[in-house]
């Protein structure tokens, strides 16, 4: 049969339904995201309370796990096979290897899911409502952890099947230059490699063994700095395919090139040193760390800013290429030149801006001194609604109007209802947002069902609390009309009949092609030989000295099951306690005074 | 108009992180407008760009006037 067109399905038809089934999961967990996040922001602002706040941890959890694990995850999986096959030019190389760790990521993630939803119910007693940092002594049940595990092994999985794919290029192709979009996804995985080995550590060693009862107790402090090990790295596991988007695909659908493509991998590089041995900066209030320590992870977080900015060089020169190409002229005119008609285009330029904002409050978090005014607020939260909330979230919506014809062969239902889309989330994340950030300021606490207490008010410099929380009920109102549009879309696009007239499938070519990059950049067993140097300088004392003051399962430390009767049971605990010290003390006071 | 629809939807956006943000920074200088104060000047504000976008075109006086009467398409 003749295809009429140079879809990505029509030339790998099979590796297009992998990657379609990657987007469905992701989407899913999206719309299950979606959700929770407008039930929480209803629920903690006040405006329409309607689950027991004691299931508030539960729906947070929800939130967070599906948004952060499954949503980005399964997204990135997707838009990583599809840029190794279309830069190598070749399909991959067991079908039923991709299959197999699509699979298995599915299965892992059901199983956590099923987990945390299992909270809601009393019919069994499966509960994980111990958000996505699940720190001990939260305790989630054993099914949670297993799911982690397996979800995590699918993604190492989906790495080898990616980097088989480039050996057996290499092969084939002994001289030339590891394409840019592949050489993005293997210094990504590398990352990944790398990162994960902590939470993998912290889970096998620990907090499974611990759930099913094989160990009484773990170190708290361990079992937390193994996880930021891990939990700051992946916010550059989101951030590095949303990067990947704006390098290859933003100066097309600009109408240029890519400024640049040696700075594109000296960023890439940069990212596989640097992101792991930043954990830390995490944990400036966990006591028990040494301040040194603390001191050498802001420093290298310093240092991650550099890429960051060299990005936002990158892609705007790109894009003012492209507007240049287009026929803009004059000192900002150009801007008037781009093709703000094309919500590819629009929602990933707002994301980015918005991510620039979050590059601010981002450096207010790395500072040792004035981590200490955020931490634990509101303003994180509005900080990482910017990040992987809006960055990461927005560019994979964006894109989605361009990858969703690639991979079904269909036509996109609406562009106006794209682009409305993404205007949409853009001002719906600047009302909640902003609101977040100041209200952290003024101390509102974040992960907190009813932050309202007796006895005491927030004072608001500006305006007021109740203003504070209009806005944000506002925006994550607006948020999720947003998301119902881009689910119109993506139903509307499945329900469209095969097309034949789609674009094409094809990236941005550069400005300044790999011929002008140092082939030392393409040696990736150095840089990954440094980042685990780094690795081992910022960890080993700081871990060292956590075993040595908490033991490496911890001192006595009894499992705290998440629930609401544990809870009211401690409460009864510590009232008899403090009413027997009580009565023990005034009873020789009461003799003294009858006396 | 001097701006496509859709420059002129993104322009609207834009006006939102302008219009919380101006509200803090006017109150460094204390000047503390109320939310209907705000959305007062968030509707003037609104007003002017829509006027500017459809006043019809009189040649000099924009500096980027060239590229806006390009017409500049989508992309397709
Ligand atoms: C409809 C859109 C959304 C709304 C209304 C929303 C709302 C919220 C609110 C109010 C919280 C704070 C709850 C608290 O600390 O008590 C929260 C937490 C969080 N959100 Fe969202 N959100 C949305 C979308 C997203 C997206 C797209 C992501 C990431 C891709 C995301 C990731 C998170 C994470 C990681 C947390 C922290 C969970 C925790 O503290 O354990 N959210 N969200
Ligand atoms: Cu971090």
């Amino acid at each position: 049969m003749m295809t009429m067109s140079n879809a990505y399905i029509d030339d790998f038809p099979a590796e297009a339904k992998v990657i379609r089934a990657a987007f469905y999961s992701s989407f899913f967990a999206l719309a299950l995201g979606g959700v929770f996040g407008v039930i929480q922001t209803l629920h903690r602002t006040g405006y329409y309370r309607f689950i027991d706040s004691a299931d508030y941890y539960t729906v947070l959890t929800a939130h967070g796990v599906f948004l952060v694990i499954s949503f980005t995850i399964f997204f990135l999986v997707g838009i990583f096979t599809w840029a190794v096959t279309t830069s190598l030019d070749r399909g991959v190389e067991d079908l039923r290897f991709t299959w197999g760790w699509y699979g298995l990521m599915a299965i892992g993630i059901t199983l956590s899911g099923v987990a945390i939803l299992a909270g809601f119910t009393d019919a069994t007693d499966i509960s994980a409502s111990v958000l996505f940092t699940f720190y001990a002594p939260l305790q989630g049940h054993p099914m949670f952890y297993l799911g982690l595990v397996l979800f995590v092994v699918g993604t190492w999985l989906a790495g080898v099947d990616w980097f088989r794919s480039w050996w057996a290029w290499k092969g084939e192709n002994p001289d030339e230059r590891i394409p840019l979009p592949t050489f993005m996804v293997l210094t990504t995985m590398l990352m990944w490699y790398i990162a994960t080995l902590g939470v993998a550590a912290a889970i096998l060693l620990f907090l499974l063994p611990w759930s099913l009862g094989w160990i009484e107790t773990v170190n708290p402090l361990l079992t937390r700095t193994l996880f930021w090990f891990f939990g700051h790295p992946v916010v550059y596991f989101w951030l590095m395919p949303a990067y990947m988007m704006w390098y290859v695909l933003l100066p097309k659908v600009s109408g240029g090139k890519l400024f640049s493509d040696p700075l594109a991998r000296v960023v890439f590089v940069l990212f596989l040193i640097l992101s792991v041995p930043t954990g830390i900066h995490h944990q400036y209030l966990d006591p028990g760390i040494a301040e040194g320590f603390k001191f050498i992870a802001m420093t290298n977080t310093m240092f991650l800013l550099l890429p960051s900015l060299l990005t936002a060089f990158t892609v705007v020169a790109s894009m003012e290429h492209g507007a240049r190409q287009r026929g803009g002229t004059g000192y900002f005119g150009w801007l008037k030149a781009l093709p703000w008609r094309d919500p590819v285009f629009t929602g990933m330029a707002l994301a980015g801006l918005m991510f620039a904002a979050a590059g601010f409050s981002g450096m207010v978090n790395a500072g040792m001194n004035i981590n200490y005014l955020v931490h634990n607020t509101f303003w994180v939260v509005g900080h990482f609604h910017l990040t992987v909330g809006t960055a990461v979230a927005l560019t994979f919506m964006a894109v989605t109007y361009w990858f969703l014809p690639q991979v079904t062969g269909k036509a996109l239902w609406s562009r106006s209802v794209a682009l409305g889309q993404v205007v949409l989330w853009f001002v719906g994340m600047t009302f909640m947002s902003n609101a977040m950030h100041r209200a952290g300021l003024l101390g509102v606490p974040r992960r907190t069902a009813e932050p309202q207490y007796d006895g005491f008010e927030f004072e608001a410099a500006v305006g007021s609390i109740g203003e504070l929380q209009a806005q944000i009920a506002l925006g994550g109102i607006l948020l999720t009309l947003s998301l119902v549009l881009f689910f119109a879309n993506v139903i509307g696009t499945g329900l469209n009949g095969r097309s034949d007239d789609l674009p094409a499938n094809e990236y941005a070519g550069t400005l300044s092609g790999p011929e002008d990059a140092p082939l030392v950049l393409d040696n990736l067993k150095l840089w990954t030989a440094i980042a685990i140097v780094l690795v081992i300088f910022a960890y080993t004392f700081p871990l060292l000295s956590i075993v040595d003051r908490g033991g490496l399962f911890g001192p006595e430390l009894n499992p705290f099951p998440v629930s609401i009767e544990s809870v009211t049971l401690l409460a009864f605990a510590v009232e008899h306690l403090a009413v027997g010290a009580l009565e023990s003390l005034s009873l020789p006071g009461l003799l003294e005074v009858i006396r | 108009m001097r701006i496509s629809k859709a420059g002129l939807l993104v322009v609207l956006a834009l006006l939102a992180p302008l219009l919380v943000e101006l509200r803090t920074v006017l109150s460094w200088i204390n000047v503390e407008l109320s939310v209907l104060e705000t959305a007062v000047v968030g509707a003037v504000l609104v007003a002017i760009v829509l006027v500017w976008a459809f006043l019809p075109e009189n040649g000099e006086d924009e500096d980027t006037d060239e590229t806006a009467d390009r017409n500049v398409s989508n992309g397709d």
